[in-house]
């Protein structure tokens, strides 16, 4: 056997030894069909699933080329039962075919005479099918297009759709690559979107997403619908647009809750689609009613359910998805797959790291111990109220005051779920604190102040951390709660902690009681960063002093 | 002459040469060893013996036999050779025919006879003429090339043919010849000579003959209500109707037909077989690279390695149990399966072999499988290991893929009483011993090798060994599938540890697996995310104690050891403290402990054992603190064994009883507290000394030996006498008499012993005998009788 740096688990898993002189060439290698799950210092875990096979099938990788990269980095003998579903697997993309036939419009075509009669019979696709043309041709209804890619994924014969699309209004967009141009990378993804007709690019934080977007418009040169996540992101890509294309303020429209513009290219928020209004959803209107020539979906991983039930119905039109990761929290990769396409451009690793992605925050779990009236307080509560009350430990306070001292000249955020705690804390450390009742001005007022650099203290709650406009800090201590998902938390953390002026790392102070609930969420969340790569550690409240 | 004795003559005549091949070829013949010639020939021809002998057979070989058989009759003297077999045998010239039944002669299958009468006249003949042996007729089966039986036979078989017969011939005018026919046997005789005329055929309607070609390879069909379907000169346009009505075909009973011999042999042109399959089936074609091949099977082999030591591990920590009916029930092979890290069929694999090995024995008293060689089997080094996985799975009559839910089985639990197949030693070796010989046959390029099928290896063996086959076919597949699960198959090609496997060739073997399999690795890496990943094949002792620490994950050929506060206080009751938990890490990482685990370790120690629990026989309690102090320091209380462990409360190791004694004599007056009533369940002790040995594998030697053989050969040529009437040939020819007498239908005179051992003779007709058990008629009597025939100790010919 060679001496790769892969270990091929026969549970679908691959293991990279990161310190191996070969990882970066094996690593490259295998990004095209397996996605990356854990991070931590030594071992990283790939995962090998039938989407990413597809996905690389679908960028003209075929199955000999997977099992000759498995084969040839891994350490140990590959299971066999393993190389056999990758070649199975593989071979189910595109088998089926969606395609335009002159006579009979969209059809779905095969070579594969039973492939055709196994999915004709399926019960959840018969309906989604028309006549039967011949043996390996069935025509389809127009309207079903997305419905029946996603039907055809769910029963594993992803189907390749050639059947193009509509044109749209045309409107000139060009790039303006003046004192700038679109870095090497950037133009490779969007020709091979182009090329691939839907589908979506992987970049990470920071790549020149959105410049992508563009090159993507000005190849489409027709009217253009925008799909963000957020107002502060519509407006964004709005000065990103006009600062590098030849579209002027009168051609781009915002349409969010407070602006409602209808323009050639149009930047709508993911909120506004899907506010639902006597159980229908009155603005998806403006997509179906205009004739748009491109989408693009920014941060594919967030997009929210009904937006995939509606771009099930834009299967003609041209579809962008940009996203720093094809993992959703929910599972809905499959769907990002069907509906808005394979994946057309991975940025490669190294790029990830050079843009500072990874290993940023240096994260610290201090572990106080409760008095003992807390900790009998806490043994004999209801099970409801067990984790505020070690959640709220008055020890904490204490020590986020000796931290908050000690970062006397950082910029500091105290990050809480419980009012009465945060109140306390702000008082005791000389902080303003926002939370949900302050107005939306006194806290624009603040956060301008912080990001100014006038006011180096914060005590923010939860709601208000929810917030996306919370300004960057170089030093963060979570008192209580935790940030929704685990996968939204090392992302929020990535964004929120930016490391400091003179170099060194922004630092994540996570205060925990030690033999409660406390510590036990905290563990998971420990795991969780660790795996992305944070570096961790964990100190007694008694020894911080020395740390 | 009885073909036994002609048969001890002619092996006697043999040179050692020709005997050491016999005996090679049918080992059973001496084992145990035989005193004469005789008793060679009578073993040789005894049933068991032959059908070990058919089943060694290829198909053209068998079919030469067979029409051997049916052309030869040994009561008229009617002896065959290979002129009279060349019309019987389509494809096949004079050499190839005296080439197999020279090989048949050289079995003992058949022996060399005198030619026939009419031969025999014109002399200068020197063509060699053969008989079967006796018996043979009778382990062939009733239906010898899947011809039919004669119409003769047939009137005797049913009774209602042979009332029929004579209607029927009498309703053929070309079958009755003019004449009137009246009784079934000259019935019989008439088709039997109207049948083998092309005009029968001829004049059957077309879809009558479209009919009689479903009767090709087989002669008994189903046919419902086939008696009442036999209308002897009424007009018919059913096809099967018109048959039956003609005597072409024959009602066995109301629902079954069958083709009779003449009809057959016309319906293959006058053949008994039609074509000599002389040509083996050639092999497959389809390939798989070498590379690939080698993946699979080194990949098989650490796992079957893991799973097999993890059994091991597992089974000496929990025995395993089982269900009332015998074998390992779902629930607990569930646990198993989700202790192995594997899927339910691996488990049942990992199950089977390691019983097949010996590392876990089922205790009776308990009804659990326990691990009684789990420690030696740990020491040992891999390649060791899986020779003697390999060796095991090779003899052991149980078959594990029959409870793998994969193969359609998994009826059955593993390790039930069931999964026993008495042939799935040899079948197993003869599948290996076939996937060897086509990818030895294929021209495979450079870096390709043969995959070989499960349909591969039935057709080769169809071919090879047909009578062998019919009994493989229901384990083949299981075979297959349990072969390339342990590594003797990759890719569907066999491996080179699977061929060496094949050609007893332990030393090369374990060479390779030397060579192959990857050094175990002491190195791990461990991680802030809280786990330990060992890179490879840990060595033993480091996963037990890795596994004691944390806990496995992942399947594979690297473990995954997740570390959790619920894991190192398991290692803490197990003695570890927070030290030799760092010292151990420490040493063993390639990188140093990170900080969170370190953190974990000593948070945990240091927080071990705030509640202690231990054993004491008994407590004194008081409030008075000081009467338990002075207790303390009395020294006649020191027997008891006392300790305080708080001011009002102090244990004893004695019981209540024996310390109230002794502190009613130190003038107390203890109340014995009957509300704590401890039950303490003992635990069985591990395996004790005489634990049971593992067998050390050895390619199995050669039965019978060439030492073996060649004592036999000495004692065989010792005897002076070629047919000594021995002890054990007697039987045989009794028997040989008995049946000659019974195909005669005369009467023969036997000595029999009765219960009292009292000798009679007496003149009887046999009428059948099977199973140890002979049928006679009693002329004076007029009674049929049932004799053993261990009690008849002579037979004559009346």
């Amino acid at each position: 056997m060679s001496d790769g740096p892969l270990i091929v688990q026969s549970d679908k898993t691959i293991l990279l030894e990161v310190d191996h002189e070969k990882a970066t060439e094996a690593r490259h290698a295998i990004a095209a069909f397996a996605e990356l799950e854990r991070a931590p210092e030594h071992v990283h875990t790939y995962r090998v699933t039938p989407l990413g096979l597809w996905n690389a099938r679908a960028a003209g990788i075929d199955a000999e080329k997977v099992l000759d990269t498995l084969l040839r980095y891994s350490r140990f003998p590959v299971p066999h039962s393993l190389l056999i579903d990758v070649e199975e697997t593989m071979s189910r993309y595109g088998r089926l075919r969606l395609e335009k036939d002159p006579q009979h419009g969209l059809v779905m075509r095969t070579d594969d005479y039973p492939v055709l009669e196994e999915v004709m019979r399926a019960k959840k696709i018969a309906p989604l099918l028309g006549p039967r043309i011949d043996g390996e041709t069935v025509v389809v209804h127009s309207s079903e297009r997305g419905q029946l890619k996603q039907a055809l994924l769910k029963i594993g014969w992803p189907a390749d759709d050639r059947a193009g699309y509509v044109d749209g209004t045309p409107h000139p967009i060009a790039l303006e690559e003046t004192g700038w141009s679109l870095r090497p990378y950037q133009r490779l993804a969007a020709e091979n979107f182009w090329a691939g007709g839907s589908g979506v690019v992987v970049l990470p934080c920071g790549a020149g997403k959105t410049l992508v977007g563009a090159a993507a418009m000005a190849q489409s040169s027709t009217t253009t619908l925008i799909l963000v996540t957020n107002t502060v992101s519509a407006r964004q890509w709005k000065q990103e647009l006009l600062k590098r294309t030849s579209l002027t303020e009168d051609e781009i429209g915002e349409y969010s809750g407070s602006v409602k513009e209808v323009r050639p290219v149009t930047i709508a928020t993911y909120q506004v689609l899907t506010v639902k209004r006597g159980g229908l959803y009155p603005h998806l209107e403006l997509v179906d009613q205009n004739d748009w020539g491109l989408i693009v979906y920014d941060e594919v991983h967030l997009l929210p359910a009904p937006i995939f039930r509606m771009t099930a119905d834009l299967q003609a039109r041209r579809r962008l998805g940009l996203t720093a990761t094809l993992v959703r929290e929910d599972g809905r990769e499959g769907e990002v797959f069907s509906l808005i396409g394979p994946k057309r451009y991975d940025a490669p690793w190294k790029d990830i790291e050079a843009q500072g992605y990874i290993a940023p925050a240096d994260c610290v779990e201090v572990r106080v111990d409760l008095p003992r009236e807390e900790r009998m307080a806490y043994a004999m509560a209801d099970d409801a109220d067990k984790y505020r009350l070690c959640a709220s430990s008055e020890t904490k306070t204490d020590v986020v005051e000796r931290l908050v001292a000690r970062h006397a000249n950082d910029q500091l955020l105290v990050i809480g779920q419980y009012i009465d705690q945060l109140d306390e804390i702000g008082e005791r450390v000389n902080a303003p604190v926002i939370k949900g009742s302050t107005s939306v001005k006194e806290r624009q007022r603040l956060f301008d102040a912080f990001r100014a650099g006038e006011l180096n203290r914060l005590v923010v709650s939860k709601v208000a951390n929810f917030s996306i406009d919370l300004p960057e800090a170089a030093v963060a201590i979570q008192v209580s709660g935790s940030f929704g998902s685990r996968q939204e938390e090392a992302q929020r953390l990535g964004r929120l902690l930016r490391p400091k002026a003179d170099g060194r790392a922004a630092r994540f102070y996570a205060l925990v009681a030690r033999d409660t609930l406390d510590q036990e969420f905290a563990a998971k969340r420990q795991r969780f960063l660790a795996e992305q790569g944070y570096a961790y550690r964990i100190v007694d409240a008694a020894d911080l002093a020395k740390d | 002459m009885s073909s036994i004795r002609a048969l001890a003559e002619e092996l006697s005549a043999r040179g050692n040469d020709a005997l050491r091949r016999l005996f090679a070829a049918r080992p059973d013949l001496i084992t145990p060893g035989v005193p004469d010639f005789a008793a060679l020939a009578a073993r040789a021809c005894a049933r068991v013996s032959l059908q070990r002998a058919l089943e060694s057979l290829s198909k053209p070989q068998l079919q030469v036999l067979e029409a051997l058989v049916l052309t030869t009759d040994e009561d008229e003297g009617r002896s065959g050779s290979a002129v009279e077999l060349r019309h019987a045998v389509g494809n096949a010239t004079l050499g190839t025919l005296d080439a197999i039944l020279a090989e048949l002669s050289q079995l003992a299958l058949i022996y060399r006879a005198d030619p026939p009468d009419s031969i025999h006249s014109a002399s200068g003949s020197r063509r060699r003429y053969y008989q079967p042996v006796a018996r043979l007729r009778e382990v062939l089966g009733s239906y010898p090339a899947g011809l039919g039986r004669c119409y003769t036979e047939l009137t005797s078989v049913s009774q209602f043919f042979a009332e029929k017969a004579a209607d029927i011939v009498n309703a053929i005018p070309a079958a009755a010849q003019q004449q009137h026919v009246e009784h079934h046997i000259a019935a019989a005789y008439a088709l039997e000579r109207w049948a083998a005329l092309p005009e029968a055929l001829e004049s059957a309607p077309p879809k009558a003959r479209e009919v009689l070609s479903k009767f090709t390879n087989w002669p008994v069909g189903a046919v419902p209500h086939a008696e009442a379907r036999v209308r002897p000169g009424r007009k018919t346009d059913n096809p099967v109707d018109w048959l039956l009505s003609h005597g072409l075909l024959v009602p066995l009973d109301d629902e079954h037909v069958e083709l009779p011999r003449p009809v057959g042999l016309a319906l293959r042109g006058g053949r008994i077989v039609p074509g000599l399959a002389l040509d083996p089936p050639p092999p497959p074609a389809a390939t798989t690279s070498t590379a690939l091949r080698r993946n699979a099977a080194l990949g098989a082999i650490g796992e079957v390695l893991r799973l097999v030591s993890g059994l091991a591990v597992e089974a000496s920590e929990r025995p395993i149990e089982t269900l009332r009916a015998g074998g390992v029930g779902t629930r607990e092979l569930r646990r198993l399966t989700a202790a192995l890290r594997a899927d339910s069929d691996q488990t049942v694999l990992a199950l089977e072999l390691a019983a097949a090995v010996g590392i876990i024995t089922l205790d009776v008293d308990t009804s659990t499988w326990r691990a009684t060689a789990a420690e030696e089997w740990l020491a040992l080094s891999r390649p060791e290991q899986w020779l003697r996985i390999a060796a095991a799975w090779l003899d052991t009559p149980r078959v594990a893929s029959l409870a793998m839910a994969a193969e359609g089985g998994g009826q059955l639990a593993p390790l039930a009483g069931e999964g026993q197949r008495p042939d799935a030693a040899a079948v197993r070796r003869r599948v290996l011993e076939v996937a060897a010989e086509l990818s030895g046959e294929a021209n495979s390029a450079e870096g390709r090798a043969v995959v070989v099928r499960a349909e591969d290896v039935r057709t080769r063996l169809e071919w090879a060994q047909p009578r062998l086959a019919r009994r493989l076919r229901g384990l083949l597949d299981g075979v297959l599938v349990e072969a390339t699960m342990i590594g003797f198959l990759g890719s569907g090609a066999i491996t080179r540890a699977g061929s060496a496997v094949v050609r007893g060739d332990y030393e090369g073997l374990r060479a390779l697996l030397e060579e192959i399999l990857p050094q175990s690795v002491d190195r791990i890496h461990l991680q802030a995310d809280l786990t330990a990943v060992a890179p490879g094949y840990l060595e033993p002792g480091l996963a037990r104690r890795l596994a004691l620490l944390a806990d496995p994950e992942g399947r594979g050929p690297a473990t995954i050891y997740r570390f959790s506060a619920a894991s190192l206080r398991r290692a803490l009751d197990a003695g570890e403290d927070a030290a030799s938990i760092s010292a151990f890490l420490a040493q063993h990482a390639e990188a140093g402990v990170p900080q969170p685990l370190a953190y974990l370790i000593e948070d945990t120690a240091g927080r071990y054992g705030r509640i202690r629990i231990g054993r004491a026989g008994s407590f004194i309690a008081s409030d008075d603190e000081a009467a338990l102090a002075g207790l303390l320091r009395e020294p006649s209380a020191q027997q008891l064994g006392l300790t305080q462990i708080a001011p009002t409360v102090l244990v004893s190791n004695a019981t209540p009883q024996e310390a109230a004694t002794v502190l009613r004599e130190l003038g107390l007056a203890p109340a014995i507290d009957s509300s704590f009533d401890p039950a303490v369940r003992l635990q069985r002790s591990r395996g004790g000394t005489d634990a049971p040995r593992l067998p050390t594998p050895e390619p199995r030697p050669a039965v019978p030996s060439v030492d073996d053989v060649e004592a036999q050969l000495a004692i065989l040529r010792n005897q002076s006498a070629v047919v000594a009437n021995g002890d054990e040939a007697a039987p045989m020819l009794g028997i040989e008499t008995l049946q000659k007498a019974i195909r005669l239908k005369r009467a023969v005179r036997l000595n029999i012993v009765d219960a009292l051992g009292n000798s009679t003779v007496e003149e009887l007709r046999p009428v059948s005998i099977s199973a140890g058990r002979v049928r006679v008629f009693d002329p004076e009597r007029e009674t049929e009788r049932v004799l053993s025939v261990h009690r008849i100790i002579d037979v004559e010919l009346a």
